[in-house]
């Protein structure tokens, strides 16, 4: 399924390899939301049972979900579970849904996803550099902090890497559509 | 330049409403009148310079860790087909008394609600499995679908609900920020667990007023909601209550781990709510309705949910950084300050915007977007943090309510029969927004509602 709906022998094999990296990236890293379910309770028990909790455990249970909602942000996008305010959007004609479609993601996707990438190259760069380790001394070591800010590039990535499928699907959808009409002129 | 703050909200609910999704509306509307202004001079691009930085500071938000936990737990225990179980023997149980289906629907509400905390999930099960049974019964439409979806909204104000979550740390750093304007080094805090604990009181008074109408409902008008005299089909009541109490039990019981744990201050709510995901796989292996692929299935549904969550946090923070260059927050912060009548009037209009922003926006892109940016006033003007934040949570589950756009409505029409007009659904809903008034006006009248409970533990 994807925003379009297009069928997928509709839809342009380039567009269908992009999505299906996205659609990788998403149902593996969906597996961590069950590993951190399973740390938080070795949290847990270690912290009543054992009065000991490990520092390394629980930031790795934040560095899995900063990475579950950053890189499957474009995956969820494919799915089309980004929530919209569908008021009018979920009344419009096919064609229609493709413009807002493309407006939205020319407009707005893409240059937010070129900014952040722009906006965080340094500031992940930096930390890369110095070889940055978490603050608490027992904390994840390099390079954990710096892979977990390296997921806002990424994700910004993976998100753009959708809006050209977005686009390339909506295309497909006026094309089909004019020469569709164009044919029953003829 | 603060009207062009005050420009880009306008711009931005426009916006929205052509249906791109919400998250990268925000952060790109925000994003274009930052570059324009840049370029026109009248923005300060250092601002856009601390984005990475905010972001990573939604990536490291240890409290926000509780939210995919809690959604793994609900979507796990939807999985698990507890609600239908219970609504099912709850019904036939209750079916042979007036008003009964209506009753068992805010019942099953109020336990789902405790569990998933999940508006969509609740409505659909409860439209899915309720609606037919009630107007097969002669349930009026209206009446029918009205409490189906004042019931599914439930999750949003009883604790453990994930909205209070991102509400609980919105108003956090909100509470930080008044003292720290105020000259408080050494603020107090406002954790997630106190919204849950005051949320309890507030919660159940809205069950109980909602269960109060029905029956009046049925005591005036009793051809609404009739009571169903089909004994041939009826179980005995000795065969029904085993299956109520073998439905009942171990939702219930996990409740009160995952409750009890926080209101006693022995778990955090991320704590609680890893455990409780636990829980939840456990008790939906032990009814066999677990397999490797239904796993797969709900860690992804955990996923995406997520991902939705987070990414409308991630625009919201883009859009209210720009509308603080703007100058936005000064104004607001000049506007509320200088109304007529101090803290009343200030906390009168707040609620009155954030209730008419629910006819269009849904309850967490009100939080983001608004919160963070009256927040800090009203409690610089002394407004207690518990008590607030209960008020906009009864206040915003009216979003899910109110015609056009509420969501609850939107997805009991997907699930609802077509017998059903929309209109009835419409007006069905029409008494249950009032209730939810109503219980914002006595909270506001009386504030020990949300705050006495906090206070005691």
């Amino acid at each position: 399924m994807n925003t379009t709906k297009l069928p997928a022998a509709e839809r342009s094999p380039f567009a269908l390899r992009l999505e299906r990296i996205n659609r990788l990236i998403g149902r593996t890293i969906a597996w961590l939301t069950l590993v951190m379910v399973l740390v938080t309770v070795v949290v847990v028990v270690q912290r009543y049972w054992f009065a000991n909790g490990s520092i390394r455990l629980q930031e790795s249970i934040t560095f899995m979900h900063a990475a579950v909602f950053m890189l499957a942000a474009a995956y969820t996008l494919a799915a089309g579970d980004h929530v919209r305010v569908d008021i009018y959007y979920s009344t419009m004609q096919p064609r229609a849904k493709a413009i807002v479609d493309i407006a939205g993601t020319l407009c707005l996707l893409m240059p937010f996803c070129a900014f952040l990438i722009w906006s965080s190259w340094d500031y992940v760069g930096t930390s890369w550099q110095i070889e940055e380790t978490s603050q608490e001394s027992s904390g994840l070591p390099y390079p954990f902090p710096a892979v977990l800010k390296s997921f806002m590039p990424l994700a910004a990535a993976l998100l753009f890497l959708q809006g050209i499928v977005i686009l390339l699907d909506c295309y497909r959808v006026l094309a089909h559509r004019n020469s569709a009409a164009s044919e029953t002129r003829q | 330049m603060a009207w062009i703050a005050f420009l880009m909200f306008g711009v931005v609910v426009l916006v929205l409403l052509a249906g791109y999704p919400v998250a990268f509306v925000l952060a790109g509307t925000a994003l274009l009148f930052a570059l324009v202004g840049s370029l026109a001079g009248v923005f300060d691009p250092v601002f856009l310079e601390t984005m990475p930085n905010r972001i990573y500071g939604i990536m490291n938000n240890g409290t926000l860790i509780a939210v995919p936990l809690f959604v793994f737990m609900g979507v796990t225990l939807e999985r698990a087909r507890i609600a239908e179980d219970l609504l099912e023997t709850l019904s036939m149980l209750m079916g042979r008394l007036r008003a009964g289906l209506g009753i068992a629907v805010v019942a099953v509400g109020t336990l789902m609600a405790a569990s998933t905390g999940i508006v969509g999930a609740t409505v659909i099960t409860m439209g899915l499995l309720s609606l037919p049974t009630m107007l097969r019964r002669g349930y009026d439409p209206g009446v029918a679908t009205g409490t189906i979806t004042a019931a599914g909204t439930l999750g949003q104000i009883i604790p453990p609900s994930i909205i209070l979550v991102l509400l609980g740390d919105v108003l956090a750093s909100a509470y930080q920020q008044a003292q720290l304007n105020n000259g408080i080094f050494r603020p107090a805090t406002v954790s997630v667990g106190d919204l849950f604990v005051g949320a309890l009181i507030p919660g159940l008074m809205l069950v109980g007023l909602y269960i109060i109408y029905l029956l009046l409902t049925a005591w005036l008008r009793p051809a609404t909601m009739p009571a169903w005299r089909d004994d041939a089909a009826a179980l005995p009541m000795a065969a029904l209550v085993p299956r109520v109490l073998a439905a009942l039990l171990p939702a219930l019981l996990l409740i009160f781990a995952v409750l009890g744990s926080i209101i006693l201050g022995v778990a955090t709510p991320t704590e609680a709510a890893g455990v409780g995901a636990l829980g939840a796989l456990v008790l939906a292996i032990v009814r066999r309705q677990m397999t490797m692929s239904r796993l797969g299935e709900i860690a992804r549904s955990t996923t995406r949910f997520t991902s939705m969550v987070f990414l409308i946090l991630v625009g919201a923070s883009m859009f209210s950084l720009v509308f603080r260059g703007y100058g936005g927050d000064t104004a607001i912060q000049e506007l509320l300050t200088g109304l007529p009548g101090g803290k009343v009037t200030a906390l009168i209009v707040v609620m009155a915007v954030l209730f008419l922003m629910g006819f269009v926006l849904d309850f967490i892109e009100i939080i983001f977007i608004v919160v963070p940016i009256v927040g800090p006033v009203l409690l610089a003007m002394d407004v207690d943090p518990v008590w607030l934040g209960i008020m906009i949570a009864i206040n915003l589950q009216t979003s899910f309510l109110t015609p056009p756009f509420g969501f609850a409505l939107f997805y009991l029409r997907g699930v609802a029969p077509p017998s059903v007009r929309t209109k009835d659904i419409y007006m069905g809903v029409i008494p249950f927004i009032l209730i939810q008034l109503l219980a914002l006006a006595l909270v506001a009248v009386w504030p020990q509602l949300a705050t006495w409970l906090p206070s005691q533990l």
